[in-house]
This record gives structure tokens, C-alpha cells and sequence, in this order.
């Protein structure tokens, strides 16, 4: 981390070696500044981004008392009541559960066909092929809110309306494009020679494709894989307008909003915080886990 | 380099793969009959060239020795004929009309200048490359128009292209999964071309974690296994450092007289050329120049350029004037033949003659015994002998030449040595055409 600071600094050459030592001490002082003032500003990105998490796990722990009387201290003990009220009685276990559903089904179909398109677009000519590969980045450029009127209207047509399947449908049109420029741009950088020595081992298409390209695509096929679910995981307006008056099928973020929307007098602040956990930690936790995996340079071996 | 003719085998051989099953002209052996009455069922024909191999290696499993036996199995010719390539948006063909035999079981090398088409040539045979006029058979069958797959070749790449995400074992062994080769077959001869490469103990390895000299041996493995009937390889040892090259060439060349299998070889250097070619192809600009075993493109060069590129250092090639009995080198007069004389004058000559020597077809000579003196700009002590690099005025201009010596006769920089080309270890070529006459 510190050395990257010393290479960009504009205006100064790598200093050879035998230029003295003065320089490359003024340079190393330089690089020193720079890895100080870029650790401090990580540092405070991380306090911002990292506090209200633990905030919120706290509080998930306190009751609706302490929650407004002492903010800022530990919860007096350890209520895991407040998760499994929100788990059971505000049914955010069912939502959960369909979140799971959804999300995983939508973000195979997205990584399929998405790494599919852009596997076909990346390294096959054809006529048509920039064509249809600008309708999909333009998709990066169309605001949801735009699409969400006749997006209700297609899909209640198609009868999908209040089902999983019209969710899962839309979760993956509406993922395709970034996936598709992401996958594009990867697949453009697999070695040739690779793909060509498949195809002279007896490799179709097809084969070539499941059994060489995408395995070598791993990295960046976990990378858009993580961005997916995140995104579909956090998902909160396709859901409220396509399963709104299907409670059963409700998503995790449905069922949060549910729980401070209905909140009337007495809210259930403990609760809600306690569904917050509930949803933040799988993807805290997949995070940590995948981590290696996305720095994990996998063509590393194949050529030279 | 004679080398002998392989035997001719009696039946061409079952081409692989289903998808010629039905085109194909099969004599069965009754060998084959019985395996495929053992292996039963009609549908299993698909599939023969994999049992028969596997029958094969029965046979020969248990005496430990899986070389395949020449002439058991014919390998293949090739044949180039008129075969050309025209990149898209280019005029000049990269490939021009290429016109070549590759016999069943030679060791060809295309060697080159860069950009020369010995690459594309290559390509074109893998089918990698569109043909754009004239056609490419193997063992003649026109393979001009099918996919990779079913050419039955394999390839070895220059920066070896191996499967990053599997192990030394599943690259290997990845072609004979594709043709459904039963499991226990594909460990039989995995295992065997480990042990001929020396890979045994790195099977179980990702290729990030191998040497490149181990690399190159499991891209070498990876064709080895498929048994193809031609092997083609593009400059698969330009990666290695120069110790590891040499070693690794002369494995090549072994493993290939082992196997027997017809290979076609491109490299862009001459050393490798002239050490591993039964046959070398010099090509130029796409065109090919000659094909001829190493001694006769060394000795015999066609036309100026494969006099040139041939040879390290390259031999000395000047163009100068015709008298009555030679070729002129100031007060040298290199003697030529009545028909080279008439051949020189003829097609534009212009009374001028190329006439080349290579640096170690000339002696050292006192001034008296009548050399072309040259003053010495370098010498380069090589060991066993040394180079002399010097220049001399030939009509005028100044020349360079080489000559190599041996060291005890060295001279030193500045000093004027006398040359002199042996009698009749010069070659002669027309000034216009530069052919060789």
C-alpha cells in the first residue's frame, strides 16, 4: 500500500540507483506523507462505513428503553428475545427465506446468461455483435423508475404478477447489463492461445465455454457474483411494486419496512434493529468468506 | 539426414471420431472385429479408434513399453497445395500459394523471418486459419474446410497455452476426456507420457505452480497423449532460457523419432532448424523458398536469401562484376564454370554475379599467396574457434566479410589479413533473379 504513493507521484522518474541516496530518501519521506494521509483516510472510511454496523448490532440487543435513553453505551445484557421475536412474530424468518430463494435463483440466472452473452459478444464476430452489445450497457443507463409503470404491466400480463418467478425474471433483466459489461470486459482479456488449444483438443463450442473459458473467468464471475446478490439482496422497490399484495412471498427488505411502517405507538425498535442484523449479516459473512477468492488471480499459469 | 523410408502400411488408418464414420474407407483387421465383437454393440463403432488404442496398449501394457510401434499405426502425410491466405483488409497474401508434401512420419521445420508465414502456414493446418484459396490434406483427406477437432492433430503452443484451472494430470488428460477414452485408458497413457517427460511427480500440480521448462513439457505431454497423426508445433521452445533450449530440442527431436509421427515444426531460428528437421521449408514474405534436408540448404542454397539466412555467421554474399572467368573481387578472381558464366549473363544479369562463400570456407593467407586484404574491425574468440569480421574494397564500396579461423591463427584488431575462398566451396547466383546457378 505504502509503495503505490511513490510510483504515481507524478514528476518523478524511478530515481537510479546510483543518483545518490539523497533523492531516494526524499522520495521514500515522500511516499511515507502519502501512505500516512491515505492510511488516516481509509482509517476514517472505515469508521464511517463500519460504526452504524455495530451500532445497529448493539442495538439489537438492547431494549426500546436503552435504545432511546442510552445510545451510545453497551446493551445492559445479551436479549436474543429481540431476534427471535423479529425472527418468528414479525415473519422476517419466512422473508428471509424467500430472499434466499429469489436472490440465489435470479443471481444463477443473471451469472448464466449474463456470462453467456458476454462470452458470445466478447469473442465471437458477427454482424450485430457492437450493436447488441450497446443495448446492454445502455441498460446501465435506464433508471429503474422509469421502466417501473409498464414493467407492472408486462409482467401482470404475463400473469407473473405476486410470484417468484416474475420477481426472479426481472431481478435478472434488470442485472444483465452491468453483468454483461463487467464479463465482457473480462472475457476479453482470456488468453487466445487457450481457447484455441481447447478447440484443437476435440473442445465444441459449448465445451469450450462451461469446461475452459468460464472456469478461467472464476475470478471475475465471483466478483459480479457478489455484486449481484448484493444488489438483488438489497432490492426494495421491484418487490413493493411486483409481490405487493402477496404478503406470503414477501422479501427481507418487504418484511423490515413492514415492521417500522406498522409501528403505530409503540414501535418495535429492538425488533427492527434485531431484522437489520438479521439481513446485513449473511452478506457480511459471504463477503469475508469469497474475499480470496476475488483477489485470487486464476490465469496466473496458463500462458508462459 | 537420409532417412529412411518408414514402412508402408497396408490400410489406411480408422480416421477418430464419429462425425467421419461414414465417409471413411475402413479396412477392418480382424483384430478390430474381435475387439468389437468383445466390446459389443453396433453403437460402440463410433468409438473404435479409442478401443483399438486401448487394445493396443493392452497388448503392449504388460512389456512396459507404450511407444507406439511404427508401422503398426501409419501416421500421415500432409500436403499444402496452392494453399493461401489473405488476411482480411490486406492485398499481399500472408501465405502465398504454398505448395508442400510433409511424409508420413518426417520432422518438417518451417523456419523464417518473422512475418514470413510460417506461423499462419501452420495455423492453417491446425485450423485455426481460413484457407483462402487451395487446400490442405492429411493423408488425403481435404481437412481444408473442417474444424480443429477433426483433423486429429494436436498442437503445442508458444507460450504453451495450458488450462490454468486444472492440474498437470486433468490438462493432460483433457483431449481423451472430450472423445470419451474409458477412465482407465486415460490414466494408462497420462501416466506413460509423465514418465517420458519426467512430470510423475507433478501431476497433482496447477500450472502456476510449475517452471517454465515443466510447462513446456506438459503442453509437449498434452499433444504426446492424444497420439494424433500430426503434431504441430509453434516455436515451442522460444520461451525457455538458452540452456534449457538446447536441452529441450534435442528431447524434442528424440521423442519425436520415438513416436514416429509426423510433425511439422516453426521456428524463426535457423540452429533449430538445421539440428531438428529431417526437412527444413525456408519461407520468405509467404512464399516458400526451398525445402531441403539441412546439408543441402546449407550447401546447395536455392537463391540468395536462404544463403543468407542459413548459416551463423552468415555468409559473405557480394554482388560483383563478370570478366572471362569469374567473378571479380578486386584482385581476386573467383573462378566460374562456362554454364554458371552463361547463366550470370543471361535473364538481366548485366555482367554482374552474386557470388557468395561462407565464413569458414576461407584460409588465412600471406600477402603474397594472392588473398583480398582486409583490415579487422572485431574478432570474436568463441572457443573453439573465432570469427574475424573485417572490410575490404570491392569495386569501390566498402564491404564487410566474416571469416572464421582457427584461434591460433587469431589476428588482431587493425591488422590486415589476406583471405582466400576455397576452390569450389563458393556459391554463385544470378545478380537479377538471384537464383542459384
Amino acid at each position: 500500500m505504502t509503495t503505490t504513493p511513490q510510483q504515481k507521484t507524478p514528476g518523478k522518474p524511478a530515481t537510479p540507483v546510483r543518483t545518490a541516496s539523497g533523492r531516494q530518501g526524499a522520495a521514500r519521506s515522500d511516499s511515507r506523507i502519502f501512505g500516512g494521509v491515505s492510511n488516516t483516510v481509509l482509517a476514517i472510511w472505515a469508521i464511517i462505513v463500519i460504526a452504524p454496523i455495530i451500532w445497529v448490532f448493539l442495538s439489537s440487543f438492547k431494549n426500546t428503553e436503552e435504545i432511546f435513553n442510552s445510545p451510545w453505551t453497551l446493551p445492559g445484557s445479551l436479549r436474543f428475545d429481540n431476534w427471535a421475536r423479529a425472527w418468528s412474530k414479525a415473519h422476517v424468518g419466512r422473508y428471509f427465506l424467500n430472499s434466499v430463494l429469489v436472490v440465489s435463483l435470479s443471481t444463477f440466472g443473471t451469472m448464466l446468461l449474463g456470462s453467456m452473452a458476454a462470452y458470445v459478444l466478447a469473442r465471437y464476430k458477427f454482424i450485430g455483435n457492437r450493436p447488441i452489445y450497446y443495448m446492454f450497457v445502455s441498460g446501465l443507463a435506464f433508471p429503474v423508475f422509469l421502466a417501473l409503470v409498464p414493467l407492472f404491466f408486462v409482467v401482470k400480463n404475463l400473469g407473473l404478477l405476486n410470484t417468484y418467478q416474475g420477481l426472479i425474471l426481472v431481478y435478472i433483466a434488470y442485472s444483465l447489463p452491468f453483468t454483461v459489461f463487467f464479463m465482457h470486459s473480462f472475457f476479453k482479456t482470456l488468453p487466445n492461445a487457450v481457447a484455441e488449444a481447447a478447440m484443437i483438443d476435440g473442445a465444441g463450442h459449448a465445451k469450450l465455454f462451461f469446461r475452459v473459458m468460464l472456469p478461467m473467468a472464476k475470478p471475475g464471475l465471483v466478483s459480479i457474483g457478489i455484486f449481484n446478490i448484493l444488489g438483488q439482496w438489497a432490492q426494495y422497490l421491484l418487490p413493493v411494486v411486483l409481490l405487493s399484495s402477496a404478503k406470503d412471498k414477501w422479501v427481507l427488505t418487504q418484511g423490515i419496512a413492514d415492521i417500522s411502517v406498522n409501528a403505530g405507538y409503540e414501535a418495535d425498535w429492538s425488533g427492527l434493529f434485531a431484522a437489520l442484523s438479521i439481513a446485513i449479516l449473511p452478506m457480511i459473512l459471504m463477503y469475508a468468506l469469497l474475499q480470496r477468492q476475488i483477489q485470487a488471480g486464476l490465469t496466473a499459469g496458463a500462458v508462459k | 539426414m537420409v532417412r529412411e523410408p518408414l514402412p508402408v502400411r497396408p490400410s489406411p488408418r480408422p480416421v477418430s471420431g464419429k462425425r467421419d464414420a461414414k465417409h471413411v474407407r475402413r479396412v477392418w483387421e480382424p483384430y478390430q472385429i474381435l475387439i468389437l465383437t468383445w466390446q459389443g454393440g453396433v453403437r460402440r463403432l463410433c468409438w473404435l479408434p479409442g478401443r483399438v488404442t486401448y487394445a493396443r496398449n493392452l497388448l503392449l501394457g504388460s512389456s512396459g513399453t507404450f511407444l507406439p510401434v511404427k508401422g503398426f499405426f501409419s501416421m500421415a502425410t500432409v500436403s499444402y497445395r496452392k494453399a493461401t491466405r489473405i488476411y482480411p483488409g490486406t492485398q499481399k497474401p500472408a501465405v502465398d500459394a504454398l505448395d508442400l508434401e510433409i511424409q508420413d512420419g518426417e520432422f518438417l521445420v518451417l523456419v523464417g523471418p518473422s512475418g514470413c508465414g510460417k506461423s499462419t502456414s501452420l495455423r492453417m493446418l491446425a485450423g485455426l486459419e481460413d484457407v483462402d484459396q487451395g487446400g490442405i490434406y492429411i493423408d488425403d483427406r481435404d481437412v481444408t474446410n473442417l474444424p480443429p477437432k477433426a483433423r486429429d492433430i494436436a498442437m503445442v503452443f508458444q507460450n504453451y497455452a495450458l488450462y490454468p484451472h486444472m492440474t498437470v494430470y486433468e490438462n493432460m488428460a483433457f483431449a481423451l476426456k472430450l472423445r470419451k477414452t474409458p477412465k482407465h485408458e486415460i490414466d494408462v497413457r497420462v501416466k506413460k507420457a509423465a514418465q517420458m517427460l519426467q512430470l510423475e511427480d507433478y501431476l497433482g500440480r496447477k500450472p502456476k505452480a510449475l517452471s517454465g521448462g515443466q510447462r513446456q513439457r506438459v503442453a509437449m505431454g498434452r499433444a504426446i497423449v492424444r497420439e494424433p497423426q500430426v503434431f504441430l508445433m509453434d516455436e515451442p521452445l522460444s520461451n525457455l532460457d538458452a540452456k534449457l533450449r538446447v536441452q529441450t530440442r534435442s528431447q524434442i527431436a528424440g521423442l519425436q523419432k520415438e513416436l514416429g509421427i509426423t510433425t511439422v515444426y516453426v521456428t524463426h531460428d535457423q540452429i533449430e532448424a538445421m539440428t531438428m528437421g529431417h526437412r527444413v521449408a525456408v519461407m520468405l514474405d509467404g512464399v516458400l523458398q526451398q525445402v531441403a534436408s539441412p546439408r543441402e540448404l546449407y550447401d546447395r542454397p536455392q537463391n540468395v536469401f536462404v544463403a543468407g539466412f542459413i548459416g551463423s555467421p552468415a555468409m559473405n554474399i557480394k554482388k560483383v562484376q563478370l570478366n572471362q572467368d569469374g567473378a571479380v573481387f578486386a584482385s581476386l578472381v573467383l573462378p566460374l564454370t562456362r554454364e554458371q558464366l552463361a547463366a550470370a549473363r543471361a535473364e538481366g544479369g548485366d555482367n554482374q554475379v552474386i557470388v557468395g562463400f561462407r565464413p569458414e570456407d576461407c584460409d588465412l593467407v600471406s600477402a603474397s599467396e594472392g588473398g583480398l586484404p582486409i583490415e579487422v574491425e572485431l574478432v570474436e574468440d568463441l572457443g573453439a574457434e573465432a570469427n574475424v569480421y573485417g572490410h575490404a574494397a570491392v569495386n569501390g564500396s566498402n564491404e564487410r566479410f566474416v571469416v572464421r579461423t582457427d584461434r591460433r591463427h587469431m589476428p588482431d584488431m587493425g591488422e590486415t589479413v589476406y583471405i582466400k575462398p576455397r576452390v569450389g566451396q563458393h556459391h554463385a547466383f544470378n545478380a537479377a533473379t538471384e537464383q542459384r546457378i
